[in-house]
């Protein structure tokens, strides 16, 4: 029977072995390093879900690199330097380029609307200014060969209005064409720079395209310096924080998996002294991994790089089964066979397992794609290690063949001396002071739920991130307005409402500006509004004072008047749209949408204090959504962060209901040092000021399945030796800290909040773990 | 002026070539490049649409390292200061029009074309404009053509005229305003400046 298990076993090993020749020799599969598959998929408004891929593909693809020296003609020898490199892999990145066409035509489509088109606050000084200012404005226009702003001839625009809102148009962004190149210069002007806009070819979350931009990147930034030294290169991009991220998890996996492994080793050498128990273990996770890998793929058809990270800790706890056998295979007589050996352990083993799937499980109802990928790849990795446990470890282990060296005999003789719960004055009084110390550290406890927290990008990149903001000036993108109405024209006359209560946030100086399609293209309203003002005002009374003044023609103000008012029509925003004009602004526009009509008013100069006050700026305005997808994806974190937390404690109480079947009134000894270690844990946090976040939520549910594991080593063998279920129980713990130990000092901020929570909760269930056995079986305790 | 130089600033820049011709040289060499330059001013302007020209006039000064102020005293008084990072346009004492260099990053290089107009120096053009033209004697002439199709295409010609110092700038708009300046009573030296003008600096 037992050699058919393991034959059959042996089968379903060589076809994971195929199947993962096959995944990663013949479909050469690499793990997915997109942060956002980590996110959930919600139902989500299908409109607002446009917009953010509309802000969002505007930028995820494109790199912006900023060349700077202290004069232009070194910026533009610098930046060629650039280009010449990239211009050799054009299947890599594309750069924009710039065109003389596009520049002769941007203003054709405006001139020929010259007259609607005007800046807000000229048209309320239209509306407040005398017919006189008017003159004396046209007058100043005419004389002064400095009179301001002009575009065309004085005629076509008497008043400057319309140079005034070209102007205004051109101050949506510092950049400014030159020499054909795009240029932008620090606010004191000591540095010149040139931008490049480039374009990645291929989709920036796969690693090699990662790895293939960023070796090129650097190629073309080490060329600049050697032909302009003290050029000065400016870097942002999505790909590189992308690039940045899947470097550092990649190093890791190596570090923390081998470490893991290093000291596991070492563990066993020492408390074995021979290979053969290492090599077991290692067989029984090393086809758990395998099977984890299979299972996933064939389930999801990915893999996510983080879920890889999270599973390289899964050695941590894959190998509780090995060490629970050989423990006890190390003090049973060597009369016991190990087919019987176990027999006797079967019960307790499974009680393991399914406690720790319990556990791994509860991630599987979350909707983070991420955390399913883990919640099956771990249970199955536990799965397979397990049955290679049941299935062929007492084939290939031998009663004889395993000998404990001293440190067992001194680690074995510790349990000796460890305090046993009882009912005394002392132990509760102990109990009491633990209790209040917890108490008051988790009155101490907060949250904070802001994805910012897990985002790690290296200094550089941040910098570099800054001073391009500060030197582009440019909308986030990841905030701004979703604009809503029945039909084109009531969404541009809702910017437009809108817009007025931007403008006092900008002179509280709250933002920089905004952009949005009413910008370029006013409601037919307003350019409704805007020619009537002008016959009203400025076509009659200040015309015949200039006229009379310059002692024009007698039919010249006639003239003139019609000359002007051919420049009256209404612009739209199709117009506008198909405008070489308008393609940097068409990303704003999502137009006819599922329901209605939509578009996006962006935010530039939007500081992170200030967004409590700006997210209120559409407040009672219909149709107006304050989209902050920051905020969006830190408060899905945040409830399940509480989601979890209440898996955790459900978990614990089916966990209870389970032990209680075997153990009745004893399975409080069983869970209680788990229970007391998460509460200390969660207490240190609270005292050490460590906001709690999703990761240490998950965390304590990695340390309810490991803690209730000890809690049923401790117990299992209560009648016969407790000694093997304290080495099993010791082996196992020291080698958890050990990889759990090396979580904690990941770079990654949501691993190391995991990784420092397992550290102090596995220490502390270790440490609680022998109080709470029967004292009955040592009689000296 | 400036209208052409803000059409070419805001989205027109040209392409530029780096050698400087001789010709510049030649005059530069003729130029007296004093640090304070002041003097008359005579423009004569005439726009589309009127047949009658418009006339005006005032004073100027150049100020090496500081900027350009431009009085029209008549018909309508109006003072504008360009310096490094701003121009400012006043109508009496009341600020009609304030452009900055941190919002409008094309007022340096406005600024500084200017500057080389009225100050004759022709390598500070190079940038945009093609400069052709001749020296006979100690007087010169050049006409200026953008390099650029589209903002040769917006600005016209323009052409100046000079010895010691610039005499006459003409413009030749492309909607077809054209405007003459003729320069007069030049003086140099601290003392060219008038204290209400040393005040505006």
């Amino acid at each position: 029977m037992k050699n058919h298990l393991a034959a059959l076993w042996l089968l379903v090993v060589c076809v994971l072995l195929g199947h993962n020749a096959w995944l990663w020799l013949g479909q050469r599969i690499t793990p997915d390093t997109d942060i956002m598959a980590l996110l959930p998929v919600q139902q989500r408004d299908p409109v607002l879900q446009l917009s953010f891929n509309h802000m969002v593909d505007a930028a995820q693809q494109r790199v912006i690199v900023l060349i700077g020296a202290a004069n232009w003609s070194d910026a533009k020898r610098a930046a060629d330097a650039y280009s010449s490199v990239l211009a050799g892999r054009p299947e890599v990145l594309t750069a924009a380029v710039v065109t003389d066409q596009t520049q002769q035509d941007w203003l054709a489509l405006f001139q020929q609307h010259s007259l609607v088109l005007m800046t807000s606050a000229a048209q309320k000084q239209v509306q407040q200014e005398s017919e006189k200012f008017w003159a004396d404005t046209a007058l100043r226009q005419l004389y002064s060969p400095f009179s301001g702003p002009h575009l065309g001839a004085w005629r076509d625009d008497p008043y400057g209005l319309f140079a005034g809102w070209v102007q205004e148009r051109a101050q949506e962004t510092p950049v400014r064409p030159r020499d054909g190149y795009l240029s932008v210069s620090t606010a004191d002007g000591a540095l010149q720079y040139v931008l490049l806009s480039l374009t990645v070819r291929a989709p920036v979350f796969g690693m090699s395209t990662q790895r293939t931009v960023t070796a090129l990147l650097d190629q073309a930034h080490a060329q600049t310096l050697k032909a302009v030294p003290k050029a000065d290169i400016v870097t942002a991009g999505v790909v590189l924080h992308a690039a940045a991220a899947g470097l550092q998890a990649t190093g890791e996996i190596w570090t923390i998996g081998l470490g893991s492994l290093l000291g596991m080793i070492l563990l066993m050498w020492i408390t074995f002294h021979t290979f053969k128990p290492i090599a077991l273990i290692l067989l029984s996770i090393a086809i758990g991994s395998l099977g984890s890998l299979s299972v996933c793929w064939l389930l999801f058809g990915h893999i996510h790089l983080l879920t890889l990270v999270f599973g390289a800790s899964l050695i941590g706890v894959a190998q509780d089964y090995g060490i629970f056998f050989l423990a006890h295979r190390l003090y049973a007589s060597a009369q016991l066979s190990s087919a019987g050996l176990l027999k006797r352990l079967l019960p307790s083993l499974a009680l393991t397992l399914v406690a720790a799937v319990i556990g791994y499980m509860g991630l599987a109802f979350t909707p983070f794609p991420g955390l399913r990928n883990m919640a099956v790849f771990s249970a199955i990795g536990l799965i397979f290690a397990w049955l290679t446990v049941v299935c062929w470890f007492p084939q290939l282990v031998n009663p004889t063949s395993l000998k404990s060296g001293r440190a067992v005999q001194l680690y074995e003789t510790s349990l000796q001396r460890w305090p046993v719960w009882r009912n005394t004055p002392v132990a509760w009084l102990a109990l009491l002071i633990v209790g209040g110390i917890t108490v008051t550290g988790i009155a101490r406890l907060n949250a904070n739920d802001d994805i910012r927290l897990l985002q790690n990008s290296p200094r550089q990149l941040i910098r570099d991130q800054i001073s391009m903001s500060r030197l582009l000036d440019a909308p986030t993108p990841v905030q701004f307005y979703l604009v809503r109405a029945d039909s084109e024209q009531q969404l541009l006359e809702r910017e437009e409402t809108l817009k007025l209560n931007l403008d006092v946030l900008i002179e509280q100086k709250k933002l920089s500006g905004y952009q949005a399609v009413s910008n370029w293209v006013p409601s037919a309203r307003t350019q409704q509004l805007r020619v009537q003002l002008i016959h009203q005002k400025l076509l009659n009374a200040p015309l015949q004072d200039v006229s009379q003044q310059i002692g024009a023609e007698p039919d010249w103000v006639a003239q003139t008047r019609l000359h002007l008012e051919q420049f009256g029509s209404m612009l739209t925003v199709d117009q506008f749209l198909a405008a070489p004009a308008g393609e940097p602004w068409r990303h704003l526009w999502l137009g006819k949408t599922v329901n209605g009509y939509a578009s996006i008013v962006a935010l530039r100069g939007l500081a992170q204090k200030d967004i409590e006050a700006v997210r209120h700026a559409g407040n009672g305005q219909s149709g107006v959504q304050w989209v902050d997808k920051v905020a969006e994806i830190s408060g899905v974190l945040g409830q399940y962060r509480l989601y979890m937390g209440w898996v955790v404690v459900c978990s614990t109480l089916v966990i209870f209901g389970l032990l209680s079947l075997r153990y009745g009134r004893s399975a409080w000894r069983v869970l209680l040092p788990s229970v007391l270690a998460s509460l200390m844990t969660l207490a240190l946090l609270g005292l050490t000021s460590q906001p709690v976040q999703l990761f240490h939520v998950l965390a304590f549910m990695l340390l309810l399945g490991v803690g209730i594991d000890y809690g049923i080593f401790m117990q299992e063998t209560v009648s016969t030796n407790v000694a093997p279920a304290w080495m099993a129980t010791g082996l196992s713990a020291a080698d958890t800290l050990l990889s759990f130990g090396l979580l904690a000092l990941s770079k990654t901020p949501a691993l190391q909040a995991f990784g420092l929570t397992m550290l102090s909760g596995i220490t502390l269930v270790w440490l609680t773990v022998p109080l709470f056995r029967k004292a009955a079986s040592h009689g000296n305790n | 002026m400036i209208r052409l130089l803000f059409t070419a600033a805001l989205f027109m820049w040209s392409t530029a070539h780096a050698e400087v011709p001789s010709l510049a040289a030649q005059i530069q060499a003729l130029l007296a490049k004093p640090a304070t330059l002041c003097g008359h001013f005579e423009q004569t302007k005439n726009l589309s649409g009127m047949k009658k020209p418009l006339l005006s006039n005032g004073r100027f000064c150049v100020v090496n390292g500081k900027g350009v102020l431009w009085r029209t005293l008549q018909p309508f008084p109006s003072t504008l200061r360009l310096t490094r990072d701003e121009i400012v346009n006043f109508q009496g004492d009341r600020v009609a029009m304030r452009l900055d260099a941190g919002k409008e990053p094309t007022v340096r290089m406005i600024n500084s074309v200017l500057f080389a107009l009225l100050s004759g120096d022709l390598s500070g053009l190079d940038a945009l404009f093609v400069v052709e033209g001749k020296v006979s004697g100690s007087s010169w002439h050049v006409a200026l053509t953008a390099r650029q199709p589209g903002l040769a295409k917006a600005i016209g010609a323009i052409s100046l005229d000079g010895a010691a110092y610039v005499n006459t700038i003409h413009m030749d708009e492309a909607s077809g305003d054209k405007t003459t300046i003729q320069f007069s009573s030049i003086q140099t030296g601290d003392a060219a400046l008038q204290p209400a003008e040393a005040a505006m600096f």
